[in-house]
């Protein structure tokens, strides 16, 4: 994202022309634009999610059966208990991301550390169960019939979602060990923290919209 | 370089960043790779300007095969000529123009900023724009689409793989869309001059901020929509086909749920700009500042809630075309309050016939009958008629181009002296003004009475009893092409025999006018504070410790006869 | 500071009730031409419900027209009235008000009450379009690249590119797109002279409902969604006859037992005659009526019922859902009483909206495929 305040001047210490007083004051603003600006981009991704949400529920109102059915068989439902375990893995991992930024706000590094990682792994492991759940959902492939459009896309879309996110994390997790930010100046680690509670909201819907309705 | 903050009104607000950081040195830094503002602004002028001479081209392709009931290109290259014309001009001509020229180039500087929230955000956005126009310039050589810019599914499922580039062109510059929509959203909300509360802002801001809105929040709907059907092209995804337990009628609606909200995308701004213009040649303020400030903002929101009536003969369930026709009856009203404000602007006035005052008052009667036509679409029971014909693409080009192209029309001739620091000819501008009046009307009239009386669009030939008001329309049409060499020309000539333009040629009153022209990299050498909305002629300028150009405050405006004498 | 040559009260400007009464009158003599007249539209009123949807258009045309006079006529008014003329100062400012909030009151509430207006007579109309009454001609259109075929009640094979009503007999016209053998496209279906339009999408069937009112033709049928190279070309005919000339043609398509008026379009009949059974009229009816559910593969390419390509020929075809042997007889009678089992549905004749000669048509579609 983009470092206005870098831009402008504005440095860890450097430029003795400012008092500390005057560049904390250009910290604070130019954090609570990066902050709006970096909401309303999560806004725009939920419409992109919502649009594809609203395309299921169409599709899946034209027909009578849900699942529907291919091939003269009706396709069967998705594995909830799998689902349901993936997702304890994804919300905990929110739980995590959560401790994480705590403890950092605190000067706690070393757990800061220990939650950081732990919400990595989390999120990499939510992965490899939707890849689990990608090789065994018998529901007729991507290209089969509705319900494995809508599933497979909207599930594949939140899951690079999760990518980005777990990239995304990393890189921050590596900032911080280069001394990036400080227990004042953390606005990265906002962002990734709101971002991975977004994929897990994001994930909440999805969950329930494709093993619970 | 420590901010000179305004010390008589201790009360006022700090602005925000306000440093002046050092100008960037060599040639890629400054003018390709910018992340000036202005410079950004220059760049979405140039290419949208030359898509908007290739989309006209083709516009004149299509003017050219009509002239023969049976046609003169072979149906399959016009299908593609007509469709790229239309996509073109939507999202690589006029909100490019609209939002990412005169949006960057004119509201950062009305709202005292040195620049948008996120410059390198906005570098990024714009290098997005011209790959996208390539891409979808390059596939004519694949096949181009063919289905007009709506491309409904199914037969667009069936295009060769120019469509599939469509799909990622319109993705590519939708992502453009929605990152300048969020930095100007955020520009707006936190970078304002001390002072300038939301009723003090230019009314071309507050257009910016409902525009910003609607990109932000629609185009992602499109690139939904465009996901699916590349997916479905090129992976056999079924979410459009029928045969397969799709639906064409699904593309409609998440293709229009953005595709109307983006129609206000193309003319709120255009809004903005007369809201600008006709203050400054009336010598009055701006009629009802509060209401069409407002109206703005009701309009993108009533805009979200319209799109089913592009869809009123699709097979959608019958009592779900009540809500729609309704509620976009009711944008009529925001919308008429505007005119009226616009005209109640004129009334008492001191006006002075500028290129862009002209353009103005053009906009104001060939939208208001845009707008008329609208209603005859709204209602369901005539759109049952209309849909699909002449008619609508005659209602179409008085909002796009009687709107949108006038408006974008005043806005250059307005603000080309405070871009480039030279006057353009006047004498010129009118002529171009008039001209192009009379040449738009000549060509886009008859297509609803064609419309009416049975000729259907998007076809490459027509019933033979319409061939002859299809040939006035396609005359008419050359000269309207034409008359854009006038101001062509006239932007050339500007820069080599234009007269010197001061800070404020117009006598005109909102920030932007307050420094030199064009402005120096960092636009304000202290930023003002606000006191006052700016559009009271009668007054002092609103503004304290403004270190503004000499010439800049107290301008007097100049007569056009005293401007074209000075040449 | 600019010196301030401002009109503290000025009048409306000289002749502005002049020009508001000019502005008024031309309205009148405008929204006078366009009741009187045939515009805005200027075509025939065939069948119900043109008549009113024409009276929506006039009131628009009135209305529209009135709002576009009083907004071009002031904007020219002001703009001569209120130019800066070149005795005036170079400083001279206009008037300085910001609002008016009578006027701005009225000018939101009268468009308001116009809007209300407007929008309580389209329902009116909206509403009128919904319904139908007494005897009705139940039929199909189906659009094609690139022509229009109809198929009535008891007609064994659709009529191509010319479609012909009786005179006075309420139709409910039901359209969809089809294409044996390959995806199908949008089309549109259009009567300028009637004024009625309804998208034809393939897997959804709309429907139009009017009434002929004036025996003539022939009128136009034209395509009004993009269907591909020849989308400006897909046209047919519309006639509206007497019932007598009605009957006639109908006769001469080889309708059986008189016209097809109450009674909708699934035929009735003991047996089911196969023996003139077309198999191309069967292999469009196939794409629209059956395709949905059933391939023309072999047995084991399911979709939602079983593929029907070797069904006569195959000799280890199992037999039929309902037990019976996969003969055309048999299949016939499966068409036409439909089965509900275990494995699923199979809708009935009336359902599907076929005759019995769509039936036969079928079968012998099915028995041209068990050849090859």
């Amino acid at each position: 994202m983009t470092t206005a305040a870098v831009e402008h001047g504005h440095g860890h210490g450097d430029g003795p022309d400012h008092d500390d007083g005057h560049e904390e004051v250009i910290y604070q603003e130019t954090r609570d634009m990066r902050l709006l600006g970096f909401v309303l981009f999560l806004c725009s991704d939920v419409v992109l999610f919502s649009a594809f949400i609203f395309a299921y529920l169409y599709l899946r109102g034209t027909i009578d059966e849900w699942p529907p059915i291919l091939n003269g068989h009706q396709l069967p439902r998705l594995d909830l208990p799998f689902a349901e375990f993936n997702s304890i893995v994804l919300f905990g991992s929110g739980v995590t991301m959560h401790h994480a930024l705590e403890n950092w706000k605190h000067g706690k590094v070393g757990r800061f550390d220990f939650f950081m990682g732990f919400t990595i792994v989390l999120g990499v492991m939510f992965l490899c169960g939707q890849g689990y759940e990608y090789s065994h959902a018998a529901i007729g492939g991507w290209s089969g019939s509705i319900f494995g459009a809508s599933f497979f896309t909207l599930t594949g879309m939140h899951g690079f979602h999760v990518f980005c996110g777990v990239a995304y994390l990393a890189i921050l997790w590596w900032q911080t060990k280069k001394g990036h930010y400080d227990q004042t100046h953390y606005f990265g680690l906002t962002a990734g923290t709101l971002y991975w509670h977004f994929v897990d909201v994001i994930w909440v819907a999805l969950f329930f919209l494709f093993y619970i309705f | 370089m420590a901010v000179a903050a305004p010390t008589t009104t201790p009360t006022i607000p700090r602005p925000v960043l306000d440093h002046i950081h050092p100008e960037p040195t060599g040639f890629i830094r400054k003018y390709i790779f910018s992340i000036d503002h202005k410079i950004i602004a220059f760049q979405y002028f140039i290419t949208a300007g030359l898509f908007f001479i290739i989309a006209g081209l083709l516009a004149e392709m299509i003017r050219i095969d009509l002239l023969k009931h049976t046609g003169v290109l072979t149906p399959n290259v016009y299908n593609q000529v007509y469709s790229v014309h239309g996509s073109m001009m939507v999202w690589l001509v006029i909100i490019p123009f609209v939002s990412g020229a005169f949006g960057n180039f004119v509201m950062p500087l009305q709202i005292g900023a040195r620049d948008v929230a996120f410059p390198w955000l906005n570098l990024a956005a714009f290098w997005m724009f011209p790959p996208a126009g390539l891409i979808l310039l390059a596939s004519f050589a694949f096949g181009a689409p063919d289905a007009g810019w709506t491309e409904y599914p199914p037969i667009s499922l069936q295009a060769p793989f120019g469509t599939s580039m469509w799909c990622i062109a319109i993705f590519l510059i939708g992502i453009s869309s929605t990152l300048t929509g969020i930095n100007f959203l955020v520009t707006i909300f936190k970078m304002r001059a001390p002072g300038m509360t939301f009723t003090r802002m230019p009314l071309f801001v507050w257009a910016s901020a409902a525009t910003a809105g609607l990109n932000m929040v629609a185009t992602t709907a499109l690139a939904a929509a465009l996901l699916a059907l590349f997916l479905e092209r090129q992976f056999g995804v079924p979410f459009y086909n029928p045969t397969k337990g799709g639906s064409p009628i699904l593309w409609q609606h998440m293709f229009w749920f953005y595709s109307h909200p983006a129609v206000y995308i193309m003319i709120l701004p255009a809004f903005g700009i007369i809201s600008e213009v006709l203050p400054t040649f009336s010598r009055k303020p701006i009629f009802g500042y509060k209401m069409i400030a407002f109206s703005s903002v009701a309009i993108a929101l009533l805009g979200f809630m319209v799109w089913a009536h592009h869809m009123f003969t699709s097979g959608m369930a019958p009592w779900l075309q009540l809500p729609f026709m309704i509620i976009t009856m009711l944008i009529a009203i925001p919308t008429g309050i505007k005119i009226f404000s616009w005209m109640a602007t004129l009334w008492g006035g001191s006006i002075e016939f500028s290129a862009a005052c002209l353009f103005a008052l053009g906009f104001l009667i060939t939208f208001t009958l845009g707008g008329v036509t609208g209603f005859f679409l709204a209602a369901v029971p005539a759109d049952l008629h209309e849909h699909g014909t002449y008619f609508v693409v005659g209602h179409i080009h008085y909002v796009l181009y009687g709107g949108s192209v006038f408006g974008i029309y005043a806005g250059l001739y307005y603000w080309w002296p405070k871009m480039t620091g030279r006057m353009m000819n006047e004498r010129l501008g009118q002529w171009h003004a008039w001209i192009t009046f009379v040449a738009f009307n000549c060509t886009f009239l008859p297509m609803h009475w064609l419309g009416l009386l049975g000729m259907p669009r998007r076809v490459a030939m027509y019933d033979p009893e319409f061939e002859g008001w299809n040939i006035v329309v396609s005359v008419c049409s050359f000269f309207l092409a034409a008359s854009t060499l006038l101001i062509m020309g006239n932007m050339l000539w500007s820069f080599k025999n234009g007269k010197k333009a001061g800070p404020n040629p117009w006598g005109a009153r909102t920030l932007e006018w307050m420094i030199s022209s064009p402005p120096p990299y960092y636009n304000f050498k202290t930023v003002p504070a606000v006191l006052a909305a700016p559009y009271d002629f009668g007054n002092p300028l609103p503004y304290i410790g403004l270190d503004a150009e000499p010439g800049a405050m107290e301008a007097t405006p100049q007569s056009t006869t005293g401007l074209v004498h000075a040449h | 500071m600019a010196h301030q040559v401002t009109k503290t009260k000025v009048s409306l400007g000289p002749y502005f009730w002049l020009v508001t009464a000019f502005i008024l009158v031309a309205s009148a003599i405008m929204s006078y031409f366009v009741y009187a007249s045939g515009w805005p539209i200027g075509l025939p009123e065939i069948a119900e419900p043109a008549p009113e949807i024409d009276a929506l258009f006039k009131f628009l045309g009135a209305m529209g027209g009135t709002i576009f006079n009083i907004v071009t006529g002031y904007i020219i008014y002001f703009a001569i009235v209120f130019r800066r003329k070149k005795s005036d100062p170079p400083d001279a400012i206009g008037v300085q008000i910001h609002d008016n909030p009578v006027l701005e009151f009225w000018w939101t509430v009268i468009p308001t009450i116009l809007v209300v207006i407007l929008a309580i007579f389209s329902t009116v109309i909206w509403s009128s379009l919904q319904n139908t009454a007494g005897d009705v001609l139940t039929m199909e259109a189906i659009g094609h690249q690139y022509y229009f075929s109809f198929r009535y009640p008891k007609l064994a094979n659709p009529v191509n590119n010319e479609m012909h009503v009786p005179v006075n007999v309420p139709v409910t016209l039901h359209v969809t797109s089809a294409e044996p053998g390959e995806p199908p496209v949008n089309h549109g279906f259009w009567v300028p002279e009637v004024r009625l339009k309804a998208d034809m999408v393939p897997g959804l069937i709309n429907t139009l409902r009017f009434t002929p009112t004036q025996i003539g033709g022939p009128y136009r049928i034209i395509c009004t969604e993009f269907c591909g190279a020849l989308h400006g070309t897909m046209r047919a005919t519309f006639y509206i006859d007497s019932q007598k000339d009605f009957d006639k043609w109908f006769a001469k398509q080889g309708g059986s037992g008189g016209s097809p008026g109450a009674g909708g379009a699934a035929g009735g009949g003991a047996g089911i005659a196969l023996a003139n059974g077309n198999a191309d009229q069967g292999a469009t009816l196939f794409a629209a009526k059956c395709s949905a559910c059933h391939s023309v593969n072999a047995f084991s390419d399911k979709k939602v019922g079983p593929g029907l390509g070797k069904i006569f020929s195959d000799p280890g075809h199992p037999k039929l859902v309902n037990g019976t042997a996969p003969t055309p007889a048999d299949a016939a009678a499966i068409m036409k009483n439909g089965y509900t089992g275990d494995i699923g549905q199979m809708p009935d004749a009336s359902t599907n909206q076929i005759t019995d000669g769509d039936i036969a048509n079928l079968v012998a579609y099915l028995a041209s495929l068990s050849k090859k």
